[in-house]
Order: C-alpha cells, then structure tokens, then sequence
C-alpha cells in the first residue's frame, strides 16, 4: 500500500513537471484518491481517430506496480480491441505482458500504439475485427471515424 | 532406492519373470520383503518420491553445468526451456551458443548499470528511489532495481503461478532472464523460495518426456518409465501409493487389454449410461436397419430415414404394405416380431452383459482396497492375539488380498475386451470365455475363502481355534491356483489368443469345455 503509493505520488510529479512533454497525453489524478485516474488521449493521425479526444479511467490496485492498473476508454470508440459497450481494452501489457517499470503515461503510450495498429485476431469488438480481417478497410475506416465524430469530437454549436 | 539410483539414467534390466510380478509377489513370506528392492531392477519404471525427483534434477544440472561450464542457475535455465533433455540442451548449444543464449535470455557479458546512473547512485526503475550502488541490483544487463522492489516484483511473479520460472528483468524491452540464484538472493521470504522450488521440481516432472506424475489421489510420488527397455509393450505401473494405472494414456490399469480399447470403452460408458435409459424408454428400433426411432405424434405409418426408408407400422413393427391391420391376435406373427425385437435390442443387451460384469468387478476391487486395509490395520493384529501367531506368519493373508485386488482389475478389463471380440471369431470367443471363466470361478472361490472364512479365528475364545493351519493351507492354495488362472488368461489376451488359428476348427475348440461357473 506504502509503496504504491509513493510510487503513484512520485508519477504524479513526474507528470505535473512535464505536462508539456507529451502534448497527446494529458494525465489527471482524481482529487481525494491517489488510485483513481483519468487520462484524455488523441486519436493518433493518419488513423480514423484523428481529430478525436479519448478519455481513459484508471483504477490502479493497491499492489501497484507489481500489478497492472485497470484501464478502460470512457469514451465510446470503434476498434476491434476494445470492447464496444464497457470501454474494456485487451491489451497484452495490462494482462500478462505486465512489468512493474511500466508507468501510467507508458501504458497512454502503448494504447495510442494500439489504436494505430489494430490486432483483429483477438476481437474484443467481433464486428470491427471482421472487418479487418476480411480485408474490408474501408468499411472499418468508416465506422471507426464516425463513431470518432459522433463521440470523441466537441459537438458543434 | 540405492538400486533405483544405480540404474538411474539409461539401463533397466528387464527380465521376463518381473514383469508377473505382481501375481508372483508373496510366494514366501521373504518375497513381498523383496518387492521394494526389486522395484527397479526388474520393471521397465520407477518410482520417484519428492527427494528421487530433486536428487536427478540435481545431478542433469550438474551434468549441463560442468559439460557447458555455466552456472547451476543458467543450467536450469537452459534444461527447462529443452524439456530437461541433456541432449537437446547439448545438441543446441554447441550448434549455436548465441542463437539459444538469446532465447532463453542469457548474456554473455556483464554490462555496467546503466550511463544515465554512473556515480555512486542509481533511480530505481519500479518505485523511482534514488539509492547507493548496493542497494541496486540488476541481472547483468545494467536496469536498475532497488532490492526491495525486486522482492515485491519476484513475489508477484511467484505467486502468480510457474510463469515465474521464465522470469526476466523487470525492464519493459528487457529479455534478460531473472535465475535461480537472483530468487535465492533477493526473494524477500523462504515460503516463496520455497514455492519457486516445488515449481521447479514440478517442472522437471512434467515437462520431460519420461516422467509423469501418478494420478493417485494425494499422490505425491512421480514413474519413471523405460519405453525403450524392449520386453512387453505393457505400460502397466503400480505406484507406491497403491494405485496402479497405466502410463500411457493415465487410466486405472487394464493389462491386458490395450489403451484404445479402454479409451473406446470408457467413452462408450458415458455415452451409453446418459442416454441408454431415453433410448428404451421412448425409442423403438426400425425393424430393418435397428435404428433407433422416436415416434413423436401423428400417424402409425412410419417411413424410416434414409438410406434405409423402410415403412412399418409402429404397433406391430410389421412391413406397411403386407399389413391391413394388427388388432387380430395372432400368435405367430407375435412371435415373428418378438424376435425382430430380440434383434434389435440384442446389441443393447450384449452390452449391458458386459458392462454389469466390468461394473460388478470395479466395485468389488474397491471394496477388496477397503477391506484389505481393515486386514492390515485391524484383523491382523486380532489374529495374533487369538491364535498366537507371529505376523509374518499371516502375511498369506495380504498376499491373499492383493492377489484379489490385481485379478478383480484385470477381470474387469477382460470384460471390456469381451464386448468388442469380434463375435464371428467363435474360437477365439469360446477360448476367451473359457479361461475367463475359469480365472473368474478361481477368483470367486479365494475371495469368498478370503472373505469369510477368515471371521471364525477372529473371535477370541481364550485358545487358538483348531482349523486355522487348514485354512492356511486353503487359501494359500487358492492365492495360487487363482494366480495361475490370471497368468494364462494375461498371456493369452496379450498375444491375441493366438493359440487358436481363426481357420480353426471346432475340434480345436473342444479342448476348452465351457465354463462351468459364472458370475
């Protein structure tokens, strides 16, 4: 508990002192708990999330960093490893891949890698991994930018 | 065990008498004195306990280390990740020592941590601290860690399960393997040293190709089995738990038949229990092709399925076109469907024959277990005081026991093979049943002698009971005649009842009389 938290602490020095040093990741730890964060992303360019604004929960555990946090989008987004209705994300790294020198901004980095480099052979989302994987770009594009329009872009006027 | 260890590695003699040897056992009080020792010696196994098992892990990494000149810990390494094969370690290290260093995340350089930490302190990668050098450890690939952090990231691991047998530095692209010496020096309790150990030990059983563990319950010992020993090819293994099965596909043991019997067998088991009881409560069989049919409403008109089509009246089973109506009694007609009935649930009843028979056999061996038990624990000691014998004088008594308990298995599997003997061998069939029956009345004979007439010398009437060296006598007699039924009937399946030419004739047959004595 003692070293997870000092650990969180040290990350959140970390990320106030260098807020700037990444302009796609915008890190915030909740108020009054140490263990509750969110993060907002943007959708990487050159994919159909570009232009959009993705929000992520983080609920790191007590072990922390000796285990994953949980992280999970908030925001509604189109791809195949990411559940369409929970927000949950398969994502190696956060399962059995995990290693204790990843931080909270590392695991940002690797989600925006994710959402770059799609791995439809282990669907989370069945209907965008199928398209994928039948070689339907386009029509995953397409679904994938309007849900980035209907939900992770500020609402005109 | 010192002879198990002699003969360790490669060379288990094999010599023919050993491999009956679980129906030779007990000949003379001395022999069943023996039988630990001649583990080893004679069968194509061994048993391994907890320290067996250690004590050859130890010695294949002793070998790897000395011949590859690395550490213990990188031998281990190296073993685990080749399934425990010496050989397969050998054969691709001197191939190509970088290719395997590199997959199993081995340096071969001691890098210095980290430039970004040269000086007297280095920034902890998991809890961000800065610390003195000793303080900070690294697997010589140069990532810092703090040993505490490297505790809690080893007791992470271990606690999640034998994955931490693969461990490697905590750094996300870092493939530097974490050894066995790193978890000796930096875990932080002996309950997790521990537990990474029986990982280990787990992993040389189950891992390497030779070694399985005995699927008793409780059973904590491991067989070791020669499949290239030559002999006979039965996998036979009787652990020192008391359980025996057979090494090759894990089931109870079933000398003599062989494992895909047993497999078709026990799958047909489950099939035929669960539905079985639907199939003769609602079905009737097409009086042509015997399959089943579920009449579920309509009409008596019934078309079966194709390819077979054929269409009968469901009251009487009789052909549909030949056929006006069936409410006249008739006699002979009902006689004609009866047997077209018979036919159809010959099948039905061929099995159940057989699986009542292998069944019944089951359970009586387990019972045999228990009450061979409450000999060894209860009536043993009675005996001695009421007839004022020594114990090994009442050895013939477990011998006995264990006698009923090795033929009610084999007796049951025979039953197994019985089923699928193909029906049209009939010699083949009548000597079957002809040595089976008669293994079957000698088993009979000893386990009721076994069973009851040992009661009577319980009772204690203040003097040894007359008759007790008569008993003796009987029972030793049957342990041996019962023994030598069983043999025959072994040998006979396991070479296929060769001794009957399928040309044969019935005169061949006749020198088997049927047998007298069932069930």
């Amino acid at each position: 508990m003692q070293a997870s938290r000092a650990r969180l602490f040290k990350e959140y020095k970390e990320v106030q002192r260098e807020k700037m040093a990444d302009p796609d990741i915008q890190l915030v730890c909740d108020d009054s708990n140490i263990f509750k964060w969110t993060a907002l992303i943007k959708g990487p360019s050159e994919t159909p999330y570009e232009g959009g604004i993705f929000q992520l929960a983080f609920a790191v555990p007590e072990q922390y960093p000796l285990q994953p946090p949980q992280v999970r989008f908030l925001t509604k987004i189109f791809h195949p490893n990411v559940h369409f209705k929970t927000g949950e994300i398969c994502l190696d790294i956060l399962k059995n891949a995990w290693s204790p020198a990843w931080t909270l901004q590392s695991v940002c980095r690797a989600i925006i890698a994710l959402m770059a480099h799609p791995e439809p052979d282990s669907p989370l989302n069945c209907d965008s991994g199928n398209l994928l994987r039948s070689g339907d770009i386009r029509g995953y594009q397409s679904m994938a930018r309007m849900y980035t329009r209907l939900a992770a872009m500020p609402k005109k006027g | 065990m010192d002879e198990n260890d002699l003969n360790s590695d490669d060379e288990i003699a094999i010599d023919d008498d050993c491999y009956y040897d679980f129906f030779i056992k007990g000949d003379d009080p001395m022999d069943s004195e023996d039988a630990k020792s001649r583990e080893g010696s004679g069968q194509k196994y061994t048993i391994l306990n907890q320290a067996d098992i250690r004590k050859r892990q130890e010695d294949v990494i002793a070998a790897i280390s000395t011949v590859l000149s690395v550490s213990g810990a990188t031998a281990t390494i190296l073993l685990r990740h080749f399934n425990w094969s010496v050989g397969k370690v050998h054969e691709a290290w001197f191939a190509d020592e970088d290719v395997v260093r590199k997959r199993v995340g081995l340096l071969n350089y001691e890098k210095q941590l980290s430039d970004v930490n040269a000086g007297d302190r280095a920034t902890c990668g998991i809890c961000f601290d800065v610390y003195p050098r000793y303080r900070i450890f690294s697997v010589g690939c140069g990532h810092p860690f703090c040993r505490e952090c490297w505790g809690g990231y080893i007791s992470s691991a271990i606690n999640d399960g034998p994955g931490c047998l693969t461990l490697r530095c905590p750094d996300v692209s870092c493939s530097a393997a974490a050894d066995r010496d790193i978890i000796d020096m930096l875990a932080l309790s002996d309950d997790d040293k521990k537990k990474y150990s029986q990982y280990l030990l787990r992993s040389y059983v189950e891992e390497s190709k030779q070694i399985k563990w005995c699927p008793g319950p409780d059973c904590e010992y491991a067989v070791e089995f020669d499949a290239g020993g030559g002999g006979d090819d039965s996998w036979d293994v009787s652990c020192r738990c008391s359980y025996s099965f057979c090494w090759n596909c894990l089931e109870d043991s079933h000398r003599p038949v062989d494992c895909q019997t047993v497999s078709s067998w026990l799958s047909k088991n489950t099939d035929e229990s669960e539905t079985k009881i639907w199939i003769l409560a609602r079905t009737k069989p097409c009086p042509r092709c015997q399959k089943s049919i579920e009449k579920n409403g309509g009409c008596m008109h019934m078309t079966c399925n194709p390819p077979c089509r054929y269409e009968f009246c469901w009251i009487c089973l009789g052909d549909w076109y030949n056929h006006e109506t069936c409410n006249r009694y008739n006699e002979a007609a009902d006689v004609e469907a009866d047997k077209n009935r018979e036919d159809a649930e010959k099948h039905v009843t061929k099995y159940t024959h057989y699986f009542d028979r292998w069944a019944a056999n089951h359970s009586s061996r387990q019972k045999a277990i228990a009450e061979m038990q409450r000999v060894q624990s209860v009536q043993i000691r009675k005996l001695i005081e009421t007839q004022g014998k020594a114990e090994y004088e009442l050895l013939f008594i477990t011998d006995a026991w264990e006698q009923i308990i090795g033929c009610r298995q084999v007796l049951k599997w025979t039953y197994a093979y019985g089923y699928y003997l193909p029906e049209n061998e009939h010699t083949k069939r009548r000597l079957f049943e002809f040595l089976q029956g008669e293994a079957e009345t000698g088993l009979e004979r000893l386990h009721e002698c076994a069973e009851l007439e040992l009661n009577q010398f319980l009772v204690d009437y203040g003097s040894p009971l007359e008759g007790f060296k008569e008993f003796e006598v009987k029972l030793k007699g049957l342990t041996m005649v019962t023994r030598k039924y069983f043999e025959k009937l072994v040998r006979a399946l396991e070479n296929g009842l060769s001794e009957v030419q399928v040309s044969g004739t019935e005169e061949i047959g006749q020198n088997f009389p049927m047998a007298s004595a069932e069930g």
